[in-house]
C-alpha cells in the first residue's frame, strides 16, 4: 500500500529534506503535499486526504501545538495520525505534544531510517 | 570562563547535525580564530534558558552546505536557499544542544534570521558563550552560544 504524506514546516528546506528522506528511505510513498504552517495545512486538509502528517512546532500563524489542538478538535481529521518532527526533544514538550494528540517524535538531526521506522509504526505497517 | 560540558555539548550537537542531516563528516575542530565569514545566521531563544547561538559561515561553504543539503549542483542553489538552508543549520544545532543541556526544562526557538558581517541593525555582538569551530572542506563555520543562565548538563554522558 502506497501512502499519501503532508509536510508542515515553515522551511522550504526543510520540506524538500524530509520528502527526499522518505524517498530514500525506502517508505511506500504515492503522494507528498506540503505547507507551511498549521493553517495552511488545514486549508490543504479541507480538499485532500493525507494517511499521515509530518509536522514541525515552531511555525508562523498557527504552530504546531495549535496544529494539532485544531486537528483534535476537528472529527474528520482527528483521525489522522501526526508525527512531531522538531529540534526540541525536551521531556516536557514532547509530553506535551503526545497529550495534545501527536502519535510519535522524532527529533531533528534524524537519520532516514529513523523517519521510515516512524511513519511505519505509526501507519501500522506490518515488517516485511 | 569556559563550561566544560556545555562546550562538549556543543562540540557534539554540531558534529550530529553535520554528520545526520548535511551528510558532512571527518569535521576537524579548530582554533576559533581566523575565518572570514561571510554569513552569519543569529538565533534567540527563550525559555530556561534564554540566549543566543550565532552560526557564522564561509559564503563558499555555506552554498556548498545548501547545495548539498538539497541535493542540487552549487550553481542551481538560490542565495535565498542558501540562506534558508543556515538558518535550519542554526536552527537544528539549537535545539539538538539545548535539549541536551537542558533536556527537562522548556525552551522556544524563536526565527533565526541571516545577517551580513557589519551589516545596519545587526544586533551587538556582547562577546563571550561558549563556541565550536569547524573546517570543513569548502570553509570554516563557527557556532557560539550564550545564556542568560548557566545551563544545567543532565551528564554523565556530557562530562567526559
Amino acid at each position: 500500500m502506497a501512502y499519501r504524506v503532508l509536510i508542515v514546516d515553515d522551511s522550504p528546506a526543510m520540506r524538500t529534506v524530509v520528502r527526499r528522506v522518505i524517498e530514500l528511505s525506502g517508505f511506500d510513498l504515492s503522494d507528498c503535499f506540503e505547507a507551511g504552517n498549521g493553517r495552511e495545512a488545514l486549508n490543504l486538509l479541507e480538499h485532500e486526504w493525507v494517511d499521515v502528517i509530518l509536522t514541525d512546532i515552531n511555525m508562523p500563524e498557527v504552530d504546531g501545538e495549535e496544529f494539532l489542538r485544531r486537528l483534535a478538535s476537528n472529527d474528520l481529521l482527528r483521525s489522522v495520525p501526526t508525527i512531531v518532527v522538531s529540534t526540541d526533544s525536551t521531556e516536557n514538550r514532547i509530553s506535551r505534544l503526545l497529550s495534545l494528540g501527536a502519535r510519535g517524535y522524532v527529533t531533528k538531526p534524524f537519520r532516514p531510517e529513523t523517519l521510515r521506522e516512524q511513519l511505519e509504526t505509526t501507519l501500522g505497517v506490518p515488517n516485511e | 570562563m569556559s563550561d566544560e560540558p556545555l562546550a562538549d555539548a556543543l562540540r557534539t550537537s554540531v558534529g550530529e547535525v553535520l554528520e545526520n542531516m548535511f551528510f558532512i563528516d571527518s569535521l576537524d575542530e579548530v582554533a576559533p580564530a581566523g575565518p572570514e565569514c561571510s554569513m552569519r545566521a543569529w538565533l534567540p531563544f527563550e525559555g530556561s534558558p534564554s540566549g543566543i547561538l550565532t552560526l557564522e559561515v564561509d559564503g563558499a561553504a555555506a552554498r556548498r552546505i545548501a547545495a548539498d543539503f538539497l541535493a542540487a549542483e552549487e550553481s542551481e542553489v538560490t542565495d535565498r536557499q542558501v540562506g534558508d538552508v543556515i538558518c535550519e543549520l542554526a536552527n537544528m544545532i539549537c535545539g539538538s544542544l539545548l535539549s541536551k543541556v537542558e533536556s527537562t526544562t522548556s525552551f522556544r526557538l524563536l526565527a533565526p534570521r541571516i545577517l551580513p558581517p557589519g551589516a545596519a541593525g545587526a544586533p551587538e555582538d556582547p562577546g563571550g558563550g561558549e563556541s565550536s569551530t569547524v573546517s570543513l572542506s569548502s570553509g570554516m563555520l563557527n557556532v557560539t552560544i550564550r545564556m542568560e543562565s548557566p545551563a544545567c548538563p543532565k551528564a554523565p554522558e556530557f562530562v567526559y
